[in-house]
């Protein structure tokens, strides 16, 4: 889609350029032949329209930005898994039956709002120690790409139950990893850095696992619908068949639907399945684009309207709050500096405002995705805020551009295996796609919408990167049968 | 966005036939109006109140609510600039016989003294009665009056967290009732800034609530209590 974009800007560049090039000279002491000032929208239409075919081309062909939503994953995963494994001493004063805000508190509310929660199932303690330590083993489950569609799903139900069990206990971190966990449900996030991506790649046929967990979920749920549980309903009160009931047994029924057809049709259904897995995929990853770009848009566009982001003071003021300076000889020599308040005020709105715009220029908006990572690892420090932090550093990760995260993907896999004698080379073998030229990869993709160079590189890459008949991925590619999408 | 075209269109839709090319298209149709809808609504939900969002507030309302909540407002439009505690006092029965009140206990500041020096703050220090104030002090119109049924799920969450911490027992006797006051103290202005800002601390005392029962809202007995 914004390859499309790209693909007109650059188009349309190139064309006043060539046109100038062409513009006769006039010879000196003749008045020189008035040639027509070519127009810069010749051809725009046809590339716009070629550059739309392309950019459909990848989206239904390839999963787009596979790293991107991988690194998503794996960040938000790892927040959660570490946040729960923190409160763990605590787990029972935040989200237990007898917490202070009591099951009967949550169960008034709940009935208000309809928040999903399976804590609210049952308020025995044991169903209370089921639900958090299941929500640590998905977040393992979700990190490892073990089932990783399964996983999404399982890690989505851990945040909810126990966030919209106690809303009150919460902060911005919590609110990102609730929203990218729900995001994070539709997209293919493990086709690479996952157990399931390496499955793949040793052409494994892993469908013993999977079949047990379907059933498992199954067994789960017809119970639950059967005991009619807080929250399963067929409607969200908007409009009927969109409520948890449909969504959940819907899930099911797709995973064996997907099973069924790798199985027995792997024709054309099965190109088709792919098809539309991608673009659900790339229709998620879309959705955390945009939603990363309304979160700074939304901070820094409110700042701006504050007197005190105005007068270069704000950022003193978060320095002297108790509750955020966790060290306050650190907090109070960082806002002793008045010129140091004011540029990082004035500095803090501008890249949070300019941060969207960024992405129609691929350096500048490298240099600022460093930028926000930088400060909220610092706020991770000085505010007192690690979780929130990494949640955030983890969001931005979807903006890296894909050369930066195969080689970071690579040197980590390296380090991983050097000690376990092991070819260095296989073990980042997960990803299958290895095989195809870097330029496919790294074309246009999502998390560096509107690169231009990238865009120059696309115009031969639609070749490759569209795939076969047989599904996407290069030839040889075994034939994944496994349950998860 | 439009369903690929019959010649020139990307190779994997081209070799599908009819059907499978119908499905992928409507597919492609309907992840653009859903992306769409979705972003839309979340944009309305973000976005400061609007022609739009005056007209239909309550169907985004109904979209995002509960699960695409959201509120990026961070330190914005201004940071607090206040740093506010919260304190509570009980009165205890005594074994001997007699009753006798405590003094105020700032529980905000023994929150502090464990997010110091702490690399990673727990909920229950940095969020649980922050939070639970700003419940109860948005719940809560003149005269302490509770609005709605989050108004009075707002006190007693505030009661639990007191509870919690005074326990059942104090200076020797049974916790009988329950005060909460929030002190709320001023930033003081930067030492480079010409600005003044009265730094003094001001209060706002709270009814005393009986402590067994915690969903019954006990007699009146506070007032402006000044210190």
């Amino acid at each position: 889609m914004s390859e499309a974009l790209n693909e007109a800007a650059h188009e349309a560049a190139q064309g006043a350029a060539n046109g100038a090039a062409r513009e006769p000279v006039p010879a000196p002491g003749r008045p020189a032949a008035k040639a027509p000032v070519p127009s810069p929208f010749a051809g725009a239409l046809d590339s716009a329209a070629g550059g739309l075919s392309r950019g459909l081309a990848r989206i239904t062909g390839t999963t787009v930005g596979r790293y991107q939503a991988a690194v998503v994953r794996i960040g938000i995963s790892l927040t959660w898994l570490l946040f729960l494994l923190r409160e763990w001493p605590h787990r029972h004063e935040l989200y237990g039956p007898d917490g202070a805000w009591s099951w009967d508190l949550a169960d008034r509310l709940v009935a208000g709002n309809h928040a999903f929660t399976l804590l609210l199932w049952g308020r025995a303690d044991v169903w209370f120690e089921v639900v958090y330590t299941g929500a640590i083993l998905a977040s393992v489950m979700l990190l490892l790409g073990w089932r990783t569609r399964t996983a999404s799903l399982l890690f989505m139900i851990g945040v909810l139950s126990l966030q919209n069990r106690s809303v009150f206990v919460g902060d911005g971190g919590d609110n990102v990893i609730h929203l990218m966990a729900i995001y994070l449900v539709v997209t293919r996030c493990g086709r690479v850095w996952s157990l399931d991506s390496r499955r793949r790649a040793r052409g494994r046929d892993g469908d013993g696992a999977g079949i047990a967990l379907w059933i498992v979920l199954g067994l789960v749920l017809a119970v639950a619908q059967l005991l009619g549980r807080t929250g399963l309903t067929w409607t969200d009160g908007l409009l009927p068949w969109l409520g948890w009931t449909p969504f959940l047994w819907g899930f099911l029924l797709l995973q064996a639907v997907w099973w069924a057809v790798r199985r027995y049709a792997p024709g054309e259904p099965r190109t088709v399945l792919d098809i539309l897995a991608n673009i659900l995929h790339a229709a998620g990853l879309l959705v955390i684009v945009v939603e990363v770009c309304l979160i700074y848009s939304t901070a820094g566009w409110y700042k701006v309207q504050g007197s005190r982001w105005q007068d270069g003071t704000a950022l003193y003021y978060p320095l002297h709050l108790d509750d955020f300076s966790p060290w306050p000889g650190l907090s109070h020599a960082m806002a002793a500096s008045g010129l140091m308040v004011l540029v990082i005020t004035y500095g803090t709105v501008a890249v949070q405002v300019a941060f969207p715009f960024t992405l129609f220029n691929r350096r500048v908006k490298n240099v600022l995705l460093a930028l926000m990572m930088v400060e909220h690892a610092s706020i991770a420090v000085v505010l007192g805020l690690p979780f929130f932090s990494l949640a955030m550093i983890a969001a931005d990760a979807v903006f890296l551009p894909t050369g930066f995260l195969r080689w970071a993907g690579d040197r980590v896999a390296r380090l991983v295996w050097r000690g376990g004698g092991r070819d260095a080379a296989a073990g980042s073998a997960g990803e299958p796609e290895d095989a195809r030229p870097r330029e496919a990869d790294d074309a246009g993709d999502p998390g560096d919408p509107g690169d231009a160079a990238d865009a120059e590189r696309a115009k031969d890459a639609p070749a490759r990167a569209v795939a076969g008949p047989r599904g996407p991925g290069p030839d040889g590619e075994p034939a994944p049968s496994n349950l998860v999408v | 966005m439009e369903p690929p075209e019959e010649s020139g269109g990307p190779a994997a839709i081209g070799t599908l036939s009819q059907p499978a090319r119908t499905v992928v298209a409507l597919a492609l149709a309907a992840a653009a109006v859903g992306v769409a809808v979705h972003l839309l609504m979340v944009f309305l939900h973000v976005a400061p109140s609007n022609t739009a969002t005056k007209k239909h507030g309550e169907l985004v309302g109904s979209y995002i609510y509960p699960e695409f909540e959201q509120n990026w407002k961070l330190f914005a439009p201004n940071p607090l600039q206040q740093n506010i505690h919260v304190w509570a006092r009980a009165e205890v029965r005594k074994d001997e016989g007699g009753s006798e009140v405590t003094g105020w206990v700032d529980l905000t500041a023994m929150d502090i003294a464990a997010i110091r020096h702490n690399v990673a703050p727990s909920h229950t220090e940095q969020n649980q009665l922050r939070r639970a104030w700003s419940f109860y002090a948005a719940s809560h119109g003149e005269k302490d009056k509770p609005i709605g049924v989050r108004g009075e799920l707002s006190r007693q969450y505030l009661q639990r967290i007191v509870e919690d911490r005074f326990g059942p027992r104090l200076n020797g006797g049974d916790v009988v009732r329950l005060q909460v006051r929030s002190g709320t103290t001023p930033v003081a202005a930067p030492a480079w800034s010409p600005e003044k800002t009265d730094t003094r601390t001001t209060f706002q005392v709270l009814p005393w609530w009986s402590s067994d029962v915690a969903d019954q809202v006990d007699e009146d007995e506070g007032g402006e209590d000044a210190s």
